[in-house]
């Protein structure tokens, strides 16, 4: 009597539950495009006011820290709620009783919160540079590098769902974590007019990484330190969602 | 054969002193209906859950179809549809879209999966839902949702958490006609948790009775009503003031004016009806125990 179908093959579960996760932007586009999108901006106007007499150099770090925030809005902060969500309202369990693999289910997620935060990325590019006067000179390998730099920050997101006790407790730490994550480290301010503290800080968050190999790749010029940063952001990725992977609530393992 | 086996469960979930699952040992047979019922808090639903691998049995084993539940990630979700109380999975999704992923992800094709689509649009008589997002049905139209998904691809084995909660009379019959006709068609095991058990005795084949985390009952309905209570019902409805002769020596119940419950012997049941003068009376019911008095027996006895 044992059911002879099969599980679809790991690509089309990916492609269906990309399709299933697309819907949340039935409820969630406001908050997309009030947080991934006005919040960056005004955050852009208000730091340009002071950035302007610090120089061309503090105008680039504006833009390409506020493109940092922007990601974090649209995929960190977007990803925790959606998963702490699924939690509490019983989505994983529909999810847990389907034949699809845990990691086709993540993978859906953090596409779909990526396609749904591009317009919020791409927007606060391009007004923004408008805003700074600063000219894109972008590189090839920026269409890398975004895919990379939100590895990290939407495992991050993920894990804060996974984790957290209650939804109230999860939206706090993502809030925090945004803004520690902003502050720590040369990501919207230059290296320069940080404390030597706050740098050393900044060399354990994937904001610092993010920001660096944005700026090389969209303001050029591109320089053998964008391979640190794309091999550190990697490897924040990969330790973060092993951690997701080890955390979240899902059939029981042998 | 025997589609789940469950041997010994035991469940405490942390922090709690009593366990939710204790010593659990059951049975459930190939193309059985096999109901669960047990009053709130007995531990039905993480027995359930168990048994579609959400939940880690603190010790004890359950199999399915022969194989430990973890043998394989995808042995409980290639064979299991599982309707759970509560779920706000689909709540982006429109009706005919939340059937159409659930029994595509099932396996079958796209095209499959719209006919798939379409026939349970039709079985449930929700052809009209089919573009309506589900978070703005009634709480009746999402349970039926959630049945639906659960049978959605035609999985071997059904698990449905209170399927007719929420529902008004003509959907429970609708669902109890839908829940049998695909037993009998399909051979589609079922088990249900209700508290209904009035309208689930009518598809109910075996039973189980859990009280406090035990199972206290476990058997037929009529195996289980002989073990209990031999005893017939005959109800008698009256006009108000116009009480029917009835032996003197029958104890008599007053349900309420104009409406006794007495209580017979099963040789006396033809003596009695015989004598009662039918002018007095404007309707009469003789039955045996129902699965209700099973339940109230077992469930809520100290």
């Amino acid at each position: 009597m044992q059911n002879g179908r099969n599980a679809q093959p790991f690509v089309h579960q990916v492609w269906n539950l990309l399709l299933i996760e697309l819907t949340n932007w039935r409820w969630s586009w406001r908050s997309m495009i009030v947080l991934g999108t006005i919040a960056p901006l005004l955050s852009m106007l208000g730091l340009s006011v002071f950035a302007r007499d610090a120089g061309f150099e503090a105008l680039t770090y504006v833009l390409t820290g506020n493109i940092v925030l922007a990601l974090m809005f649209g995929i960190m902060n977007n990803v925790q709620s959606h998963l702490i969500f699924m939690r509490f309202m019983g989505s994983l369990d529909y999810f847990g009783t389907l034949p699809v693999r845990k990691s086709a289910l993540i993978l859906a997620i953090i596409l779909a919160f990526f396609l749904l935060a591009l317009p919020a990325v791409l927007v606060t590019t391009f007004v923004g540079s408008w805003l700074l006067g600063i000219i894109l000179q972008p590189s090839l390998w920026l269409l890398l590098v975004i895919p990379i730099c939100t590895l990290p920050l939407s495992g991050v997101g993920a894990l804060i769902g996974v984790m957290a006790r209650t939804q109230a407790e999860s939206g706090t730490i993502s809030t925090l974590l945004t803004l520690v994550m902003l502050g720590l480290g040369p990501v919207v301010i230059p290296p320069d007019r940080l404390p030597s503290f706050l740098q050393t800080l900044g060399r354990l968050s994937p904001a610092t990484y993010a920001a660096s190999a944005l700026r090389q790749t969209l303001l050029g010029p591109v320089t053998p330190q964008l391979w640190l940063d794309v091999g550190v952001l990697l490897l924040l990725g990969g330790l973060v969602f092993w951690l997701v992977d080890r955390k979240m609530d899902w059939r029981q393992r042998q | 054969m025997i589609v789940y086996d469950i041997q010994h469960l035991n469940k405490t979930y942390p922090g709690q002193p009593y366990p939710a699952n204790d010593e659990i040992s059951l049975q459930i047979r190939q193309g059985e209906i096999f109901g669960l019922l047990g009053d709130n808090g007995a531990g039905k639903s993480t027995l359930v859950k168990q048994m579609v691998n959400l939940l880690r049995p603190s010790s004890g084993t359950i199999r399915l179809l022969e194989r430990p539940l973890t043998h394989n990630p995808l042995h409980v979700p290639l064979n299991v549809g599982y309707m759970p109380q509560e779920s706000a999975a689909l709540n982006n999704l429109t009706f005919g879209e939340a059937l159409y992923f659930t029994a595509h992800l099932r396996g079958l094709s796209r095209t499959a999966a719209q006919q798939e689509r379409d026939r349970l649009l039709t079985l449930w008589q929700t052809e009209s839902l089919r573009d309506q997002y589900s978070s703005r049905l009634s709480g009746g139209q999402r349970r039926l949702l959630r049945l639906a998904v659960a049978m959605a691809g035609q999985p071997p084995i059904l698990i449905l958490d209170e399927p007719t909660n929420d529902l008004d009379p003509q959907r429970r019959k609708l669902v109890w006609d839908v829940l049998r006709e695909e037993n009998q068609q399909r051979g589609t095991t079922i088990i249900f948790i209700t508290h209904d058990a009035i309208e689930a005795e009518k598809v109910i084949q075996r039973v189980g009775i859990m009280r406090a985390g035990k199972l206290v009952a476990n058997g037929r309905p009529s195996e289980l009503k002989q073990a209990v209570d031999q005893k017939l019902r005959l109800e008698l409805f009256f006009a108000p003031g116009q009480e029917p002769d009835v032996p003197t020596h029958l104890p008599k119940h007053v349900v309420q004016t104009g409406h006794w419950l007495l209580l017979l012997d099963w040789d006396e049941g033809t003596a009695v009806l015989n004598q009662l003068n039918l002018d007095q009376i404007d309707d009469f019911r003789l039955y045996t125990a129902t699965l209700e008095d099973l339940y109230l027996h077992y469930a809520k006895r100290p």
